[in-house]
């Protein structure tokens, strides 16, 4: 008892402080690094790539549109009438990749817009190409967007042609590769690999990539290797879509009615 | 950190402060460059572990368990950065108990080519203990999102070995700025 009185006396102080360092650590880590996320995008903010560049090429390309819609116009105007192009493209965020993953293990890339701009977690990005990830946390100005080639990432997915499904998983090491439902799969190496209606996480019909090459005697299920078309190792822009999944993967289970209790 | 030359104009409590402010910035700057890709610095798309060489510093200049706090802090604020599980904080924490045991054995003489060779050595440790973290939830765990063990330790031979170069190329960088200002005091 007197030797612990004596330690506490002695290290009472340092003991403090490191509980105080630990709580605030352990704070910090519980809001997904929020706080350091916002001095990083406030110090790197020189760096990102410059807006003025992105406008132009997107001035370019509104104009090339305009052009084009003028040419059609007089051809399409019925249709044109169901085409709700505008109110579908006002929704969308183009963010700068600004960051990528802190660690080696993870694959992941942080992004120069946040809540701020009406980013929320869920939300679908994609890139050049097709889909890229989806939003895990965001704080005021910056978010994270866990790649689909991470392995903690998977969702449903099928073959565009043959409408054979399957499950895309990331791997540590930065392929993805494709399980197929079925033990007999009608797939063939370039067939183009869309989200299916099966996916929680992600609308349906968005691209994902090819095939490359196959493995169907592989136990328990037939395997793929999927070539991205998105290159997500050299990413500089990424549309954000906002999406609403479509059960809460966070949640519990629901609570399963107990007979026990309504019956005496 | 205990005995002041008294070289310098400044006081106690000024260098305390200083310290303090020394020893958060230069940590913050780490945590800060951690998810940074400028050119030339990825291997393999593997970048160096800069908190680990942080933590190696640190330890090599204080003891054990000071070694030990401030390995599952920065752990825990690399957690933060990326995600929960596997956590940083017991491969740091581990990092900063071996550098600071070594130094009692009196193995490192403020040779900076011996310091990278530690962080060489840590680097691997760290690599090590992720991934144990991963083979473990995949053995013990229902559904483990890896596909097999094969790839995880196919992976963390190329983690390991491309972060273990570049972390320790990187040594002296913050090796250098820190050693001095803990010599000084």
């Amino acid at each position: 008892m007197f030797a612990l009185r004596r330690w506490w006396d002695r290290h009472a102080a340092r003991a403090g402080v490191a509980s105080l360092v630990i709580v605030l650590a352990w704070a910090m880590r519980q809001s997904q690094g929020a706080f350091i996320y916002e001095i990083y995008q406030v110090l790197t903010s020189p760096l990102h790539p410059g807006l003025t560049q992105a406008e132009r090429l997107e001035n370019a390309y509104v104009l090339e549109l305009q052009q084009r819609v003028i040419e059609l116009e007089n051809q399409n105007r019925s249709l044109r009438e169901n085409i709700d192009y505008a109110a579908n493209q006002g929704q969308v965020t183009v963010a700068a990749v600004i960051g990528r993953g802190a660690d080696n293990w993870w694959q992941q890339i942080t992004v120069n817009k946040g809540t701020n701009d009406g980013i929320t977690e869920g939300d679908m990005v994609t890139g050049p190409g097709g889909l890229v990830g989806r939003v895990t946390s965001a704080s005021a100005n910056t978010s994270q967007v866990l790649l689909i080639t991470d392995p903690v990432s998977q969702m449903g997915v099928k073959v565009s042609r043959s409408r054979a499904l399957g499950v895309v998983r990331g791997n540590v090491d930065g392929r993805v590769v494709m399980q197929f439902f079925e033990t007999t799969p009608d797939v063939k190496p370039g067939d183009v690999i869309v989200t299916s209606s099966y996916s929680r996480l992600f609308p349906q019909g968005v691209p994902v990539g090819r095939i490359e090459s196959m493995d169907l005697k592989k136990s328990p299920a037939p395997e793929a290797v999927i070539q991205l078309s998105s290159p997500l190792s050299f990413l500089e822009w990424v549309t954000i879509h906002p999406f609403e999944a479509k059960t809460d993967v966070n949640a519990p289970p629901a609570e399963i009615a107990d007979d026990s209790s309504t019956t005496p | 950190m205990t005995t002041s030359k008294g070289k310098s104009q400044l006081s106690d409590f000024q260098k305390t402060c200083l310290n303090i402010a020394i020893v958060l910035g230069s940590g913050l700057l780490c945590l800060l460059l951690s998810p940074m890709r400028f050119p030339g610095i990825e291997l393999l798309g593997v970048a160096p572990n800069w908190l680990l060489i942080w933590v190696v510093i640190w330890s090599i200049h204080h003891p054990i368990v000071d070694g030990a706090i401030a390995g599952i802090v920065l752990g825990l604020l690399q957690d933060g950065l990326t995600g929960p599980f596997p956590t940083h904080a017991l491969s740091l924490m581990i990092v900063g108990m071996l550098t600071a045991r070594l130094q009692r054995q009196r193995l490192i003489q403020e040779n900076v080519v011996l310091v990278a060779f530690i962080v060489f050595g840590m680097a691997v440790v760290a690599a090590t203990t992720m991934a144990l973290q991963m083979s473990l939830r995949h053995l013990l765990w229902p559904n483990s999102p890896y596909l097999t063990l094969w790839q995880i330790w196919r992976t963390h031979q190329r983690v390991a070995l491309s972060s273990a170069i570049l972390s320790s190329l990187w040594t002296p960088a913050i090796y250098y700025p820190l050693h001095r200002w803990w010599k000084s005091l």
